[in-house]
């Protein structure tokens, strides 16, 4: 009796001891952390203090408007796209499909740092795709020395490798919707574009949500692309809330202020995920 | 019973397993083995060090795990946040971090002045270089490249130019140099990173005698020197000189394809010069840093780099033979010369690989050049807050170089930088 009762728990033990050390223990670490300051070799309890420093930041500042920038213009045209290629390698017309998945999904499992240098080469200013745009006469676009085009750079880069992966998600429950349905609808005199938005969008809602939700937390954790790419440059256009808790961090060894933007963050996650929930209806 | 013996052991097993993963790996101390963080052209030097102090230490065993920069500073910082824990005995650590290390660890590091070395060895050393690792009377760290700075620039495109090199003495030859090649040849003079690498303003900052800091920690980003020298970066950017190459593999690029004509920096760019671009053998040449104004300080030191000994070693008295038998032995400093590093051991420069012509700059003997300007280097005041001084620098240059008035640009970063700091 005891023995079966004890199964389950030996088999999620590993998960759950490595949840526990991993995990669980550096949120409650950085919490304390967050409260505290490194003063003559140890640490002291400071309150509020760097919640307070917060607020005055203009760094933190400039880096939260970035990454809502970057938010705004990247996770819809994204989700978009990944929606219209799931809808396009779905139909049954297409040829090759599998090499079209395939293509699409590959930027998604590339090293982070090979595709920044790739995109590093590219977006120079005397780079190969202002070669391309000089030959056809146009005047050369300062990828990334400009600092709005930096942004533009970075929401390219971070599109080109993240629609893929979204598109497969959404291609694997638009296979889930029961074919009857469209048919029905047809006889209905629905047309495509009916179809697409009376059956398609409301059946994948609750995917909708999800990469919604995972787009949202990737994007406020941004970090790879700016610190590869530009970083954080020029004059602190690219600057995201993952890049000013790494600097903070690793660079001016102020590992409590750090913890205090990383609980913010923590924070702005929560709150778009809520706001998510509640648009989309979920109870 | 057996079954549940089973589980429990397995459980065991599980949790020993998960918790041994974070423990550095510090020999006994019977053990005559020693571990060393470096990064590339570092390691095959280190290799080379460990063979030769094998012969008089039998047991001897040096491992090398090769963590390049700026990694090795992330790992470095976790270490001594955990009170040294899984740091290596030995580890590399480039000039402009050690003050931030050791103003905000300096007990992790072992103090060498336990065992004399600044009395023994001291004098072998520039000046700026035994300054920076001593701290309230420690030493914390072994003196080893050194950055003199100069200009590398490309002989053929200046004489297609018309260029004469050795007339360029000031900044403002330089900028007009700059002209002349863009006119004639339609290529850039400098490839400087202008948001990400203020180094060549730093340059400008050494040879004037200032940094970011002044000697008493002060900020000093708004000092004449500093907008003189940012003045000067200003020029080259909006007059059309300077080609915007954003990071380092940018700028290699450029320099071996000829966007760029030249490079103003420390002499370890000529490792990574002759190893990325062989084809241009017998096309470069140096020159000194161009002075401020006529018959200034033309000499300066960009990066360079120490080893450093963790507190926590089990090792000390080996880790401090093998380091001070590294640091002050000329055969192996002129191993790290072969290896395109320029050492900061004075008592090799009038060894005879110093004086030879090499053939890459066209027989220049470029490393005596540099060793000439080893003494006019004044010493810099990093201070513990060189990174957030840095950060506020490089935003600064991104708005001077698209055309802010330059003064207002220095004040402002010197207001940020004093509230940064607070």
């Amino acid at each position: 009796m005891n023995r079966s009762k004890a199964t389950p728990y030996v088999f999620l033990a590993p998960a759950v001891i490595l949840f526990l050390l991993f995990t669980a223990y550096p949120i409650v670490a950085s919490i304390v952390l967050s409260f505290q300051k490194f003063e003559g070799g140890s640490y002291v309890f400071t309150g509020f203090d760097n919640y307070i420093r917060l607020i005055h930041d203009s760094i933190f500042q400039t880096a939260l408007v970035n990454t809502f920038i970057i938010f705004i213009l990247q996770v819809p045209f994204m989700l978009l796209l990944s929606m219209i290629l799931a809808n396009v390698l779905n139909s049954q017309l297409l040829r090759l499909k599998g090499f079209f998945r395939v293509s699409f999904f590959l930027p998604a499992v590339t090293s982070l740092v090979a595709y920044s240098l790739l995109f590093s080469v590219l977006l120079q200013d005397n780079g190969l795709i202002n070669e391309l745009i000089t030959n056809f006469g146009m005047s050369a676009i300062p990828w990334l020395t400009d600092g709005t085009w930096a942004k533009i750079s970075i929401v390219l880069a971070m599109t080109w490798r993240w629609t893929g992966y979204n598109m497969i998600i959404y291609l694997a429950a638009l296979q889930n919707i029961p074919h009857e349905m469209y048919e029905a609808a047809k006889m209905d005199g629905a047309g495509k574009i009916r179809q697409f938005f009376s059956i398609t969008i409301p059946s994948l809602k609750p995917v909708i949500l999800f990469t919604g939700i995972l787009s949202t937390i990737g994007t406020l954790q941004l970090f790879d692309e700016p610190f590869n790419l530009t970083g954080g440059g020029p004059a602190n256009s690219t600057m995201t809330l993952g890049l000013y808790i790494y600097e903070n961090g690793f660079e001016y060894f102020d590992f409590n202020y750090a913890s205090a933007v990383a609980y913010v963050v923590v924070m702005l996650v929560a709150v778009l995920s809520i706001i998510q929930f509640k648009v989309t209806g979920d109870k | 019973m057996k079954k549940t013996l089973l589980y429990a052991s397995s459980l065991v097993a599980l949790v020993s397993l998960s918790a041994c993963g974070g423990s550095g790996s510090n020999g006994t101390s019977d053990d005559q083995t020693l571990t060393a963080w470096a990064w590339n052209i570092n390691i095959p030097v280190l290799e080379e060090a460990a063979a030769q102090f094998a012969e008089d230490h039998p047991d001897f065993d040096l491992e090398i795990i090769e963590v390049g920069t700026p990694d090795v500073y992330q790992r470095i910082t976790t270490g001594l946040q955990a009170n040294g824990e899984g740091l290596p005995d030995i580890m590399l650590v480039e000039d402009d971090r050690v003050q931030g290390y050791l103003s905000n660890f300096k007990d992790a590091f072992l103090d060498i002045s336990e065992y004399d070395f600044e009395e023994a060895h001291n004098d072998k050393f520039p000046a700026f270089k035994t300054e920076l690792l001593t701290v309230d009377g420690g030493v914390y760290g072994f003196p080893f490249d050194a950055g003199p700075a100069g200009i590398f620039y490309r002989t053929d495109l200046f004489e297609e130019a018309g260029i004469n090199a050795d007339e360029i003495e000031t900044w403002d030859d330089f900028i007009e140099a700059g002209h002349t090649l863009r006119d004639e040849l339609d290529v850039a003079l400098t490839g400087i990173d202008i948001s990400n690498d203020d180094g060549v303003y730093r340059m400008m900052l050494n040879q004037q005698g200032t940094f970011y800091f002044d000697e008493n920690e002060e900020v000093a980003l708004a000092s004449d020197e500093s907008i003189k020298a940012m003045e000067v970066i200003q020029r080259l950017h909006q007059e059309g000189l300077n080609e915007n190459l954003v990071g380092w593999d940018a700028w290699l690029t450029g320099l071996a394809n000829g966007t760029v004509a030249t490079a103003p920096t420390g002499a370890w760019l000529t490792g990574s010069l002759t190893e990325q671009a062989p084809d241009l053998e017998g096309q470069w040449g140096v020159f000194p840093l161009p002075a401020m104004e006529a018959g200034g300080n033309r000499a300066s030191n960009l990066g360079g780099s120490n080893y450093m000994i963790s507190a926590q070693t089990a090792n000390p008295d080996l880790a401090y033979d093998f380091m001070e038998y590294f640091s002050t032995s000329d055969d192996v400093q002129l191993t790290a010369m072969e290896n395109g590093l320029f050492p900061s051991l004075n008592t090799i420069y009038d060894n005879d690989l110093f004086t030879s012509p090499i053939s890459y700059f066209g027989d220049q003997a470029i490393w005596e050049l540099f060793a000439s300007m080893m003494d006019d280097i004044p010493s810099v005041n990093y201070t513990g807050n060189y990174s957030i001084a840095r950060d506020e620098t490089e935003t600064a240059q991104s708005d001077a170089a698209n055309g802010a008035d330059v003064t207002d640009v220095m004040t402002r970063a010197e207001q940020q930088l004093q509230n940064r700091m607070n």
